[in-house]
């Protein structure tokens, strides 16, 4: 089994290639911008330092959100391309069950993003990566946690994904037709907020 | 001849599109997805939303594409992409479609600038004449454009502040019509009559354009008429707005062709619908034995046949842009 996994979502990008359960390629480096640009020469870099083709590919993994709307809809715009291209199966991953899959010794890993004016997004997993609490957009002091919580995240431990950990998590997850994957932005836009807030009062 | 074919895609707005072009006049098919619809909620585009969009629509409308055409991706010979001007986070989901397009079909990837497009929709189902000077009047651009020959563009004058589209669509506002007002404005002009004294806009020796101060003429007007309690008539205001950019686009049009000694002219981009700019050009060009191309209402808009059109000359002369391409907000047409 031959995947690509791509996370895009924060202003790091996490390109992996994986054969059969062990990474053949993997990219982790920070991006600041034009994210855009960049992640085709990457990911043609990968295939071009494996030994078979970007068209033997089996299945590709997206991290398709929550996290940077323009990093999001970057990745998630190459991989239905790919996947529509090449007719093969798409899965759809957690930004924060990725940051969550970091190694800590504590029982709950909370994936946590800074979302601006003291909300975060965040989701609580389990260590095999089970949901606890499901992903979403709340204020950073409406989290309930206590000893058992590992905090991950930027200003918190670092986060350190395990990449084989969440694609075997995921590995028999249904697919999503290409056409059908959207970024899972977790907050509409504040243009939507305040018409709906109008429509409302 | 060997047949050239040209995907082309367009993003850098509000409108999703892609089209296979052959040899750069003949259109084989293509698929426009307007969002207008949704951003009339909110009275103008909003520039998150339209990237929204973008992304959920983008592959749905290459497939519809290709079916309309009978065609598959290996029978494309190249990949054309507006990478600019436009809005930043509409344009790189084109741009990073058609680099990822690109890399798995192993095909050139031609960037195309969104004025070159404008103006190769008058090279739709037919070829342009040169050598030209190209009006194009859009909701982001007013430009004077000299053309020696194919994708030879050489910018004599353009817009100062507002652009033409940009003028219309605030005045329609002052008029309280809905968005998009400035095919609105055009409608109701001819409803009225020309009584408002309101300036010719930058009537001057040069090829520049200007909008706000026949902008801030009308909403002074409004404004005035309102504090003396008395009713401003719309019809007689969208006549008198649109007679004096109508005068002053022509009268500068004119003089270039003159000037460059230029027996074509060619009209491009959004506001080339203006019913009164048409009529006045029209004119113009009998007087003056200038033979006139103004693309059909639905190349004047944006859309992809007029990218993988434009894509095609920009292959001929050599422009390709590798997997890394850059979408680009804002970047001089040449």
């Amino acid at each position: 089994m031959r995947c690509l996994f791509i996370d895009t979502s924060s202003f790091f990008i996490n390109i992996a290639i994986t054969y059969n359960n062990t990474i053949i390629y993997h990219k982790y480096t920070k991006i600041e911008r034009d994210m855009s640009s960049l992640i085709i020469p990457i990911i043609k870099e990968g295939f071009d330092s494996v030994s078979f083709d970007i068209k033997n590919l089996d299945k590709i993994f997206i991290v398709n959100g929550p996290g940077s709307f323009t990093g999001v809809r970057v990745g998630v715009t190459v991989a239905k391309t790919i996947a529509w291209s090449l007719n093969i199966p798409l899965i759809p991953i957690s930004s924060l069950e990725v940051i969550a899959s970091t190694n800590s010794g504590k029982k709950y890993h909370v994936g946590l993003i800074d979302a601006r004016r003291g909300n975060v997004f965040a989701g609580v997993y389990d260590k095999k990566l089970n949901v606890i609490k499901e992903d979403r957009f709340i204020n950073f002091n409406e989290l309930d946690i206590n000893d058992d919580y590992e905090l991950i995240g930027e200003g918190y431990k670092e986060s350190n994904p395990d990449i084989l950990k969440v694609i075997n998590k995921h590995i028999n997850d249904e697919d999503i037709n290409p056409h059908v994957l959207k970024p899972n932005y977790l907050k509409l836009t504040e243009a939507e907020e305040k018409l709906n807030d109008k429509r409302n009062n | 001849m060997t047949n050239t074919y040209i995907l082309g895609i367009e993003s850098s707005c509000d409108e999703t599109s892609v089209s296979i072009v052959r040899n750069g006049y003949d259109e084989i098919a293509t698929v426009v997805l307007s969002q207008m619809d949704t951003h009339a909620n909110y009275g103008g585009v909003v520039p998150e939303i339209a990237s929204r969009m973008h992304v959920e629509s983008i592959t749905i409308v290459i497939e519809e594409c290709l079916k309309k055409a009978h065609m598959t991706m290996d029978e494309i010979d190249a990949i054309a992409v507006t990478y600019g001007p436009g809005l930043i986070g509409c344009l790189l989901i084109g741009t990073t479609f058609a680099s990822t397009l690109s890399y798995i079909y192993n095909k050139p990837l031609i960037p195309v600038h969104h004025i070159a497009g404008h103006i190769y929709a008058n090279n739709i189902g037919k070829q342009l004449k040169f050598p030209l000077i190209a009006l194009v009047v859009s909701g982001g651009h007013t430009e004077l454009v000299f053309m020696k020959e194919d994708y030879s563009f050489k910018i004599i004058g353009g817009t100062l502040d507002d652009a033409v589209g940009e003028a219309y669509d605030k005045v329609a506002r002052v008029l309280n019509l809905p968005y998009p007002g400035g095919p609105l404005v055009d409608k109701l002009s001819y409803e009225g009559i020309d009584t408002y004294s309101l300036p010719l806009p930058l009537d001057d020796n040069s090829y520049n354009f200007s909008f706000s101060g026949i902008k801030s003429a009308v909403i002074n007007t409004s404004h005035n008429l309102k504090q003396r309690g008395e009713e401003l008539n719309k019809a007689n205001m969208a006549c008198s707005f649109q007679n004096r950019v109508v005068e002053i686009l022509t009268k500068k049009t004119l003089r270039a062709l003159k000037e460059y000694d230029v027996h074509n002219l060619i009209v491009a981009g959004g506001v080339a619908a203006n019913s009164g700019l048409r009529d006045s050009l029209k004119e113009m060009c009998i007087k003056n034995n200038i033979e006139l191309s103004i693309p059909e209402i639905k190349y004047c808009t944006d859309n992809a046949t007029m990218i993988a059109a434009a894509g095609y000359y920009a292959k001929k002369i050599g422009k390709q842009a590798d997997i890394d391409l850059k979408a680009k907000a804002n970047d001089e047409l040449n």
